[in-house]
This record gives C-alpha cells, sequence and structure tokens, in this order.
C-alpha cells in the first residue's frame, strides 16, 4: 500500500523500530527488578511484560500522534503513578456530542461500542475517527506481535 | 385535471347566473355557430374585466343556455371536433360553448380568476380542433386576425383543449426547437394550426409539431428554471401579455404533480449547482462541499448524515484490506465484528506471547535481550578490531555486570566504532557479535544510534545467538572463574 495515496495516514514504522523498543522496555523492566529476589508471581511478570509490551508499542508507533498510543501511556503512566509526560489536556468529545454527531444505524452503532472498549483512548471518538485510530491500532499491533513471536522463538530453550 | 379547469370556469358563471339571472335573450342562437363569429368578430379584446360585471346579465343568460344544450345533447357542432383524443373532445366542446358564450356577450372572461381559461376559451370555438375543422373554419378563423388577443387566447386554448396541460403555447407558432416532447401533445400540437392559419393561412401543419413541442419542452424548462416566470415570447406575435401571463400562472398552477415533482427534482439539482449526480468532491478548503444528489433530502442534517456514512464507509475499505479475510464478508455490521474479532485476537496473542516471554528463563532473557541489543550495535562493525573490542568488553561486563561506568566508557569507544547506521547484517558479524555482551544500560545508549534489524535479521541474530550461546556462556563464564 505504499504506492497507494491514501488520505487516512495510516503508516506504521518498520519492525526493528518496535524491537527496539520494546527491548528497551523489557530491560527497564529488567533494571528494575533484576536485583530484587524473582519471587514474583508468574502473573505479575506476564503482566509486567505485557504492559511492557502496550508501551513500547504506543511509543514506537508514535506516542503522542495518535490517541490510542496516548491514552495507554497515560493509563500506564497513572498506573505506575509515574509522572505522566505527555500531559495533554486533550478535549473530550461529551457523551452528548457524541449522541448528537452519531445519529447513525444502531446496528454500527453497537459494533463501534464494542470497538471503542477494545481500542484504547476510543471512547471519546466519532465512529469515523473511531475506524482510523482501529486501522492504526491494528497495524501496531500486528507489529508487536511480530517482534514478540521472534523474541520468543528466538529465547525459547532448543 | 382538464376537467377541473373547467369545472372552475363552469361553476362562477352559474353561480353568477342564479345572482343575475334575467330573462333570457336568444338563447337559441347561442348554439349557432354562424351567429357567434359575427359576435365574435365584434367583441372587444378579453381583457376587459368590466366587460363581464356590465354584460353579465346577458351572459348569464347565454351561459345558462349554452350549458344546457352542452348537457342536453352532443351538438351537432361534435363532428366539427374530429380531432384530439376522446378526452379533449369532450373537454374541448365545452370550451367551445363556453367560448362563444363569452365573445357573444363581449368579454366576459375578463375577470382574473379561472375564468381566464374560458376566456381564452371564448374566444375559440373554432380553432380548438384538429386541422379538418380548422379547413372548415379558415372563414370564421379569418375574422379573428381582427383581434391579436385571439390568437393568443387560441394557441393557449389549443393547449387546453388538448388532453394534457403540460406547458402553454406561446401563442408564438413558428417556434423551431427540433425537440418532441413525449408527453402526449399530438392534440395540442394540431391545434397549432389553427394559430397559424391566423398568422399566415399557409403553413403547413406538419410544421407545427415538432416545434410546438419543441416550444413547450422549452417552456417547461423555462418554467422549471425559475417558477411562473414570464418568458418573453419568442415569436413577434402580439399578445396581451397580462392574459398570458395570467394564464401560464394558471398552467403553472394547473401543472400536474408529475411536471412539478420532475421541476422539484430539477430545481433541486439546480440549487445545488447544477444538477449532477456525482459524489461529492471535496476541494481541499476547510468546507466539505456537499452536493445533494437527484432525488434526496436536501436537508442539512441529512447532508451532513451522508457525508459521515461516506467517511465511515471509507474508512472501512481501508480496514477490510488490513483484516485478513474480510473481503468475503459484505455489509457494515459483519465487517465490524470481524475487525472487532481481529483486534481481539491480536491483544490475546500479545498477551500470550509475553507470558511464553515470562516464562523463558529470566537469566536468558536478560541475557539475550542483551545480547540482541548488543548485537545490532554490533552489526555495523564490518572487521574484526570491532570483534575485538567487543571480547574484550565481553569479558569485562561478565566481571563487571554492575560496573557500569567502566564499560561504559568502553561501549562509547565501541560506540564510535559502530557509528554508522546499520542497514545491512552480517552473519558472521552476526555470530561474532553475539558474543559480545555489553551492560543493559549500554543497550540502549548503543541501541539508540542505529536502526533495528528487521524481522528475519532478528530471526538470524537470535538463531546465532542461540547457537553460539552455549559456548560463550561457558567462555564467559569460564572467564568468570578465571578472572
Amino acid at each position: 500500500m505504499a504506492s497507494a495515496y491514501n488520505p487516512i495516514y495510516t503508516d506504521v514504522p518498520e519492525k526493528d523500530v518496535f524491537a527496539l523498543h520494546f527491548l528497551q522496555t523489557l530491560s527497564n523492566l529488567r533494571t528494575q527488578n533484576s536485583f530484587s529476589s524473582p519471587d514474583n508471581k508468574t502473573s505479575d511478570r506476564v503482566k509486567k511484560i505485557k504492559k511492557a509490551a502496550y508501551v513500547s508499542m504506543a511509543r514506537a508507533a508514535g506516542a503522542t500522534n495518535r490517541l490510542w498510543s496516548r491514552s495507554l501511556l497515560h493509563q500506564a503512566a497513572k498506573r505506575n503513578n509515574k509522572n505522566v509526560r505527555f500531559l495533554r489536556r486533550k478535549r473530550r468529545v461529551t457523551w452528548l456530542m457524541r449522541r448528537r454527531s452519531n445519529r447513525g444505524d444502531p446496528i454500527e452503532d453497537v459494533a463501534a461500542e464494542r470497538l471503542r472498549n477494545l481500542v484504547p483512548g476510543g471512547g471519546g471518538m466519532e465512529t469515523s475517527k473511531l475506524m482510523e485510530e482501529t486501522a492504526h491500532y491494528i497495524k501496531c499491533l500486528s507489529m508487536q506481535v511480530k517482534v514478540m513471536q521472534c523474541l520468543v522463538d528466538g529465547l525459547s530453550p532448543k | 385535471m382538464d376537467n377541473e379547469l373547467f369545472m372552475n370556469t363552469e361553476l362562477p358563471p352559474p353561480s353568477e347566473m342564479a345572482m343575475h339571472f334575467e330573462q333570457p335573450s336568444s338563447s337559441s342562437a347561442m348554439l349557432n355557430w354562424g351567429l357567434m363569429d359575427p359576435n365574435l368578430a365584434r367583441n372587444s379584446p378579453p381583457q376587459d374585466c368590466f366587460m363581464w360585471e356590465k354584460s353579465t346579465e346577458q351572459q348569464q343568460s347565454i351561459f345558462d343556455s349554452a350549458l344546457s344544450s352542452l348537457v342536453s345533447s352532443p351538438t351537432p357542432s361534435n363532428s366539427n371536433f374530429s380531432g384530439g383524443g376522446g378526452d379533449g373532445f369532450i373537454i374541448r366542446e365545452l370550451i367551445g360553448k363556453l367560448g362563444i358564450i363569452g365573445n357573444t356577450s363581449g368579454d366576459i372572461y375578463g375577470a382574473p380568476m379561472n375564468g381566464n381559461v374560458s376566456r381564452s376559451a371564448s374566444c375559440y370555438a373554432t380553432p380548438m380542433s384538429s386541422p379538418p375543422p380548422m379547413m372548415n373554419r379558415t372563414a370564421p378563423l379569418t375574422e379573428f386576425s381582427g383581434d391579436p388577443g385571439f390568437a393568443e387566447r387560441a394557441a393557449k386554448f389549443s393547449c387546453f383543449g388538448s388532453r394534457s396541460f403540460n406547458g402553454r403555447t406561446n401563442s408564438g407558432i413558428p417556434v423551431n426547437n427540433g425537440k418532441i416532447v413525449n408527453s402526449g401533445k399530438l392534440t395540442r400540437v394540431s391545434s397549432t394550426p389553427a394559430l397559424k392559419a391566423l398568422a399566415s393561412p399557409m403553413i403547413p401543419a406538419g410544421d407545427s409539431p415538432p416545434k410546438l413541442p419543441g416550444e413547450f419542452s422549452r417552456k417547461r424548462k423555462s418554467v422549471s428554471k425559475g417558477k411562473s416566470k414570464d418568458n418573453p415570447l419568442p415569436v413577434a406575435s402580439p399578445s396581451p401579455s397580462f392574459s398570458k401571463t395570467a394564464e401560464r400562472k394558471e398552467v403553472s398552477e394547473e401543472k400536474g404533480g408529475k411536471r412539478r415533482r420532475e421541476d422539484e427534482g430539477e430545481e433541486e439539482e439546480g440549487n445545488n449547482k447544477g444538477g449532477n449526480d456525482t459524489k461529492p468532491p471535496e476541494p481541499p478548503k476547510d468546507y466539505i462541499h456537499v452536493r445533494a444528489r437527484r432525488g434526496q433530502a436536501t436537508d442539512s442534517h441529512s447532508l451532513a448524515e451522508r457525508v459521515r456514512r461516506e467517511k465511515i464507509g471509507e474508512r472501512m475499505k481501508l480496514l477490510q484490506d488490513l483484516v485478513p479475510g474480510c473481503n468475503k464478508v459484505t455489509g457494515k455490521a459483519l465487517m465490524l465484528d470481524e475487525i472487532i474479532n481481529y483486534v481481539q485476537s491480536l491483544q490475546r496473542q500479545v498477551e500470550f506471547l509475553s507470558m511464553k516471554l515470562s516464562s523463558v528463563n529470566d537469566t536468558r532473557l536478560e541475557f539475550n535481550v542483551d545480547a540482541l541489543v548488543s548485537k545490532d550495535a554490533m552489526i555495523s562493525s564490518s572487521g574484526s578490531r570491532v570483534h575485538e573490542s567487543g571480547l574484550q568488553l565481553e569479558s569485562l561486563s561478565h566481571h563487571n555486570y554492575n560496573n557500569n561506568s567502566q564499560l561504559h566508557t568502553n561501549v562509547s569507544s565501541n560506540n564510535m566504532m559502530l557509528h554508522s547506521p546499520m542497514k545491512s547484517l552480517e552473519p558472521s558479524a552476526l555470530a561474532r557479535g553475539f558474543t559480545h555482551l555489553p551492560t543493559l544500560t549500554q543497550f540502549t545508549d548503543t541501541i539508540s544510534q542505529y536502526q533495528m534489524f528487521s524481522e528475519e535479521d532478528l530471526q538470524s541474530i537470535v538463531g546465532m545467538g542461540v547457537a553460539h550461546n552455549p559456548n560463550h556462556e561457558s567462555q564467559s563464564q569460564n572467564m568468570k572463574i578465571e578472572l
């Protein structure tokens, strides 16, 4: 799709960017936990790694350019009680506004609601914007999945 | 519709007749066409509204008689009306009768009501029929020539006389558009020879069909463009504009629902910058200009709604390309379900893979993570020089895992050597580079300078690393032990 002119910009960086960010995040994770005794339960580790994956993905995909990435990072930072770096007050579309603007079919509204729950930061978006974000999110997700798959394949015991 | 018209024309006079009824004049004479003609000739132009009031009394009687005659029996004048459709036949009859009545009494139909039609009708008892009757009437028609208004009204009446009231004649006869309107206007067309006979008795009947319909169509179009506008007649026939406009207005009012709808549809398009039912173009401005499509509402809400729906459709197509296996599915709802499933599956995959990653041996993971990152750093190295320094680094790193500063300096020096952004990987370099294990902090520094590897590269890196890992691990461990 590189050649086709797409007015809706949904390009994502290459895998290596994702890999870089992911590894960075992982390493950060390691530095945080490495020297403490690994008494963490598996679930905690899993959660951490998962979060690291998402955060790295958000960063790799252009952290502040996309709504979903921003909201992801925001959530992550809130959970960590870290100071949120990207403290941008985006104007949230109120329910009322959305109702007014989204007088669409009930069919697509129901599905759109489900999509909103899935995509981070989808609660305040119009349906068309939501679909844009979904497209970008899907691309990034698939990229991240590939990177992680490679890692797992490489690191799994032979 | 035609009947209604005539009903309208008929009713007021009868009511007035009831009011002003007086002694009936020579009503029987009214039926005599021959008598009518001289009366017509005598009559003044029918614009005079005042005549109506003056001569109401006479006219009432005339009306009465005429109506009764009409009702009672099909008049012998029927034979004159050989042309035209069956429907228009009766109407023409009525009109003729009324017209004659009006003419005899002066101008009854000057009143600007529905009687306008009848006014015109009044004058044109004779010319409203088809050509054959025209032939009969050439003599009386010539009398009409004295009254230019009659010609006008005759033309108009001819259209009334026909089945449909669509369009009106300009009373301008030689209008040649070459277009032929589809609606059944042949009857109307046939009546035009009468007018032509007035203007120039040599006009063949054949000319009228193409001209009149074209005129009609033109007229209609002009009317559609601007409702009930007065169009200057293309023909130079002198006509009382008053009557004409009145009639035109009336006809425009009388226009059928079909025509109206058509016009509205056309007007809608016209309102929206030309009838174009293509998709709305989106010029590079702040506002998106939308064109209403033909036959659709021009409500601002619906327009916005349509724009929104098109946007969503566009994005759906985009998503369709992304999500595998979505081509077969059609329809927004199903597509959205597919997309949702795909997103959910991707997220589950991420979770699963993170679980797997966490289950990997901790040290192994760390080790490999470092290695991978460092490998990336080492990749651009081409010579063994780097390799050696890397080896040094490796040994150092294992010893001084926490000693960041020292290694940091080493690595930084290393970084300078490996500054060029790497695009391609060399398996040998990879194999060697994998052995080098700088500390974690150094990783991020080095990595940030370089482009990361592609998937294949990564796999190869990992593969190499894994393959070589135990050896080097043991080596490094040995080195550790030694040192």
